[in-house]
């Protein structure tokens, strides 16, 4: 005992010095997002701008909307064939697997070289970023749905509430569907991480047309060191804010289980 | 016609056919057993009863009414699961009351049936827990309340305690038996267990192969087999065929049948007058329960009682003995054959390996099928 104690104090000291390696960028990063242009006092600046421009609401929606379609089409596609077509769910896997192999740049270019001179809306940037990212984060939200369809015995739920007077559809999404929330919301918050920190697909496919929070930071950069540190700040808030939330969900989840 | 009737039915799963010409009838009240090994299309035919399997052929009768291609909702049948199904987000209560409540029935009425239910299967005080917070058993108990409080024509049981441990199947098996009692339902009950089927079931219906081997009540099918496949799943019975049981009593190597004409010709040409042979038909065996053959002591009732052209007389080595709860099972070697006895664990019938005794084997217990 005593001479786990003497391993332990002989730690400390390396302790400390990785916890200050680690801690210590990040306090920088935090005052010298509070600093003004001119290098004294401090204040709230870059922030209120961050949260002013168009910036905010259009990296909330473009990290927002492929998460629920994509979230939706999974969950429809895997009631089919979980019910009607289980033959079919080792091919879904692979074709929802296939994008982990495809990096960023090479899905970007490959829908832009197939859908920049499409016709009407199909070309249009929006659209094109939102179903790319759907692509992207289709293998996260795919292994989470997934998983948690497995863990809860989705078909024999199903049957159980047939016995009990309910339909298909209903029981899918009165009985299966509460019951793996948990599992598709810690999914969707991955994906978000995924989508919030992604620039290569955002900068291929928007460009010039809008700016996402990745290719902002990008371009302040060149502009204000301290309001990088802003956005730098904020993103790393919302994807700790992000992180917690899908830890404690989880937790509640094994919880339950 | 009975209260179910399953006509004619078959089942394929691609070339896999599950269900051959199943003719089946259950009548009302009565708790019948569907008994085989995994495989044999015991499940599936009660999945093709609650509608969740579709029949490839044949007819499905309930109360009277075609249920063949009706929807698993408008069947009126109760089903439980072997791994409980339980709906994990609601508590036992909800559980209980979803059927009811999509039945849209008034909210005191829901309150007064899923009362009576929860009394029934002795679940009180458990009615705001989650599944997750209650043993095996009683998640099966709270199952049984979510079927029985619909109240359905038919409660089909697809291995309910295969799940659960000896003490807690036991237990629930008399839980079983006494709701069977207190509401009269009638219940199909799988399992691949015949020591459950002997005690639960009013009839058993034993499966081979996707067809029904031997239909009857457990007393029937215990002491009456009617072929080596019912007595082997049935009751540890000792199975010989005809030329081992021969060679165990001592009379030789019987005849093959095909084989007998050319026997009498050849005694013929000898001029024998008199011949003896013991004549076997293809397949044929001998089924021999473990509990009928006794150890024979000195002072054994059955040495001095038991006339002796009834019964076989057997010289045996002992040759591996293991308890079996009140019960030691002998392995006794016979002239060379394998015998399984069954004998009450008591100290004065211990027996050593490789230690010589007599057998009596009544030969009204030597069944031959």
């Amino acid at each position: 005992m005593k001479r786990n104690k003497h391993h332990l104090a002989a730690l400390v000291p390396f302790l400390i010095i990785v916890v200050l390696f680690e801690i210590l960028p990040l306090v920088m990063v935090v005052l010298r997002s509070f600093m003004p242009e001119t290098g004294i006092g401090l204040t709230m600046t870059h922030y209120v701008h961050i949260f002013t421009t168009r910036l905010y609401q259009q990296a909330v929606l473009i990290s927002v909307l492929p998460i629920f379609l994509t979230a939706l089409v999974i969950l429809l596609t895997m009631y089919v064939v979980i019910l009607y077509l289980p033959g079919l769910e080792k091919y879904i896997r692979i074709l929802c697997t296939i994008p982990y192999a495809i990096q960023g740049v090479i899905l970007a270019v490959s829908v832009l070289a197939l859908y920049s001179n499409a016709p009407g809306i199909l070309s249009n940037r929006t659209l094109l970023l939102t179903g790319t990212y759907c692509v992207a984060i289709l293998p996260y939200m795919y292994q989470g749905v997934q998983s948690s369809l497995l863990s809860v015995n989705a078909p024999r739920l199903i049957e159980a509430a047939q016995m009990l007077g309910a339909g298909r559809l209903y029981a899918f999404f009165r009985v299966v569907v509460p019951n793996i929330l948990t599992g598709v919301v810690i999914s969707a918050m991955l994906s978000a991480s995924i989508i919030f920190g992604d620039f290569v697909i955002a900068n291929t496919l928007g460009g010039n047309y809008f700016e996402t929070a990745q290719i902002y930071l990008y371009q302040t950069l060149f502009e204000s060191g301290q309001r990088t540190s802003a956005v730098i700040m904020v993103l790393f808030l919302v994807t700790l804010i992000i992180s917690l939330i899908a830890f404690s969900l989880k937790k509640k989840e094994r919880r339950l289980e | 016609m009975s209260y179910i009737d399953f006509q004619n039915i078959n089942k394929s799963f691609g070339q896999n056919h599950v269900l051959r010409q199943i003719n089946l009838s259950v009548e009302k009240g009565q708790l019948a057993t569907l008994l085989g090994p995994s495989g044999c299309g015991k499940s599936t035919l009660l999945r093709c009863l609650a509608g969740l399997e579709e029949v490839s052929s044949g007819f499905m009768h309930v109360d009277g009414e075609d249920i063949t291609h009706r929807d698993p909702r408008d069947r009126n049948i109760g089903m439980v699961f072997q791994q409980y199904s339980l709906f994990p987000n609601m508590t036992v209560k909800e559980n209980i009351a979803f059927g009811l409540k999509l039945k849209k029935l008034p909210a005191d009425l829901i309150e007064t049936k899923v009362s009576h239910v929860i009394d029934l299967v002795d679940l009180k005080g458990k009615v705001r827990e989650y599944p997750h917070a209650l043993s095996g058993g009683q998640q099966q108990c709270v199952a049984l309340a979510r079927s029985l409080v619909m109240e359905p024509k038919v409660l089909l049981l697809d291995e309910p305690l295969s799940a659960l441990d000896a003490k807690l199947r036991k237990s629930l098996q008399a839980e079983i038996k006494k709701i069977h009692i207190d509401t009269g339902i009638t219940m199909i009950f799988v399992t691949h267990d015949q020591d459950e089927a002997m005690i639960l079931s009013d009839v058993i219906h034993l499966f081979k192969d996707g067809q029904i081997e031997q239909s009857g009540s457990p007393t029937q099918l215990y002491t009456q087999p009617g072929t080596r496949y019912a007595a082997e799943f049935i009751g540890h019975y000792n199975v010989l065929d005809k030329k081992e049981f021969a060679r165990m009593i001592g009379e030789g190597e019987p005849m093959e049948y095909g084989k007998l004409s050319a026997v009498f010709e050849s005694a013929a040409k000898a001029g024998s007058s008199e011949m003896s042979v013991i004549v076997v038909r293809d397949n044929e065996s001998v089924a021999i329960r473990p509990e009928t053959i006794e150890i024979l002591q000195e002072d054994s009732p059955a040495y001095r009682f038991a006339p002796a052209e009834d019964r076989y007389l057997l010289p045996a080595k002992v040759v591996d003995s293991t308890p079996h709860g009140n019960v030691l099972r002998y392995t006794l070697d016979v002239r060379g054959v394998r015998l399984h006895a069954d004998i009450l664990f008591r100290s004065f019938a211990l027996y050593p390996e490789g230690h010589r005794l007599t057998l009596s084997v009544e030969k009204r217990n030597c069944l031959h099928l």
